[in-house]
């Protein structure tokens, strides 16, 4: 299990679209992903899970993968968080 | 392209359009080749440029009333000049009486003449109404039509599927059955008609069991002839890396005899029930309609959470 301290970098916040990309990816792979924000634990699989966190910008998640493929999984999502999903 | 003969249209549209033969019976050999009816009067006066002579010709009082105007002589000249073009066949409107020498003329020159008792613009109408349905466009495609809540859905996806079975629960659920396995559509004012390829009735083939009769067994409540098409739903084998729609923001389109609708890629796994997921979809498309679009709703909603969330933590911050 690997777990993952990380902070939301772009304007908007998740909203509809970046939620859709981290659900998109994270399907991709077999892992359990969940994610984490104050007292909220969502099934980071799920668009309405996702969306239900409202993470604003600035705010802190944790991101927690568990599986064969935990490794690649996190890595990619680090990789989309800092690419503020292709926005500002 | 789609083409009806002068007589397979006199035989068939005799009693509709209250049609009788004026001219001998060999003049019917002729082919309608538009859906699109022609007035000829201006022909008639002697202009000919832009005359729609491969269209039905449809005279009525006005141009009647003219030809009666003219001498013999000059009667016989412009009807002569008229015929020499390869005219399907007129049509008389209202029962009127013509010259005999047009009778003569056609008899001679092979153009039939029919006459209508109905008035120049209901025949106009109605013939109008009758062509274009004829000359659409039209095709026969593999799938189940079923009428859900009043949106026409078109189910699609492969043999084996689950089609039969899906119409036969929709049906069982209240919905209606157009058609099974086979649907036509034709393309009228823009839009997607589907109906069955036959006029048997509403048979179905059920896997392991074999044909069964819809209207007989669910009763006339649960079948009916044709339906507009408003949304394709493609069922598909479930597939674990496929990118199925999660939101519903985007709207895809399957485009058929030129028309485009909505459609949506449905997967479909043992035990999942997908007759309340169709229903659903018929449900969404009713609210779409209405200006009620829940996946947009739902992120507006969102969009502003997130943005009131922003600005307090930067107010916080300049404190």
């Amino acid at each position: 299990m690997i777990r993952k301290r990380i902070v939301i970098v772009n304007k908007l916040g998740m909203h509809a679209r970046p939620a859709t990309l981290v659900v998109k990816t994270a399907t991709k792979y077999r892992s359990e992903f969940t994610i984490l924000k104050d007292d909220m634990e969502i099934n980071g699989k799920s668009i309405m899970g996702v969306m239900t966190l409202a993470a604003e910008f600035g705010s802190e998640l944790e991101l927690v993968a568990d599986g064969v493929d935990e490794e690649y999984l996190i890595k990619e999502m680090e990789e989309l968080f800092a690419s503020k999903f292709g926005e500002e | 392209m789609k083409k009806i003969s002068v007589k397979e249209f006199f035989q068939t549209k005799k009693i509709d359009f209250s049609l009788s033969l004026i001219t001998r019976p060999t003049t019917l050999d002729k082919d309608i080749t538009s859906e699109y009816l022609n007035r000829p009067g201006l022909a008639f006066s002697g202009f000919f440029e832009r005359f729609s002579y491969q269209r039905i010709q449809v005279l009525g009082e006005t141009e009647i009333t003219y030809l009666q105007s003219l001498k013999d002589e000059e009667l016989y000249n412009i009807i002569k000049e008229v015929f020499v073009y390869d005219i399907p066949c007129l049509i008389i409107t209202k029962g009127l009486s013509i010259p005999s020498q047009m009778e003569f003329l056609a008899n001679e020159m092979n153009i039939a003449i029919l006459s209508s008792r109905i008035s120049t613009d209901k025949l106009y109408q109605q013939l109008r109404k009758y062509l274009s349905d004829y000359f659409a466009p039209s095709k026969t495609i593999h799938g189940t039509l079923v009428d859900v809540y009043g949106v026409g859905i078109l189910l699609t996806g492969k043999s084996g599927i689950g089609k039969s079975e899906c119409a036969l629960d929709l049906v069982e659920r209240g919905q209606r059955l157009v058609t099974d396995d086979a649907v036509k559509i034709t393309v009228i004012d823009e839009m997607l008609m589907g109906t069955s390829t036959n006029d048997y009735g509403h048979f179905m083939e059920v896997r392991g069991v074999g044909l069964i009769d819809a209207a007989k067994m669910f009763g006339i409540q649960a079948v009916r002839r044709n339906k507009r098409m408003d949304v394709q739903i493609e069922l598909m084998p479930w597939k674990d890396n496929m990118d199925y729609e999660r939101l519903g923001l985007s709207d895809n389109f399957a485009e058929i005899l030129g028309v485009r609708i909505p459609i949506i890629y449905l997967p479909v796994s043992p035990g999942k029930n997908v007759s309340v997921i169709i229903e659903v979809v018929a449900l969404n498309y009713i609210l779409k309609r209405y200006g009620y679009d829940a996946a947009y709703e739902y992120t507006q909603k969102l969009q502003e959470d997130l943005k009131k969330k922003s600005s307090v933590k930067n107010s916080e911050h300049a404190k």
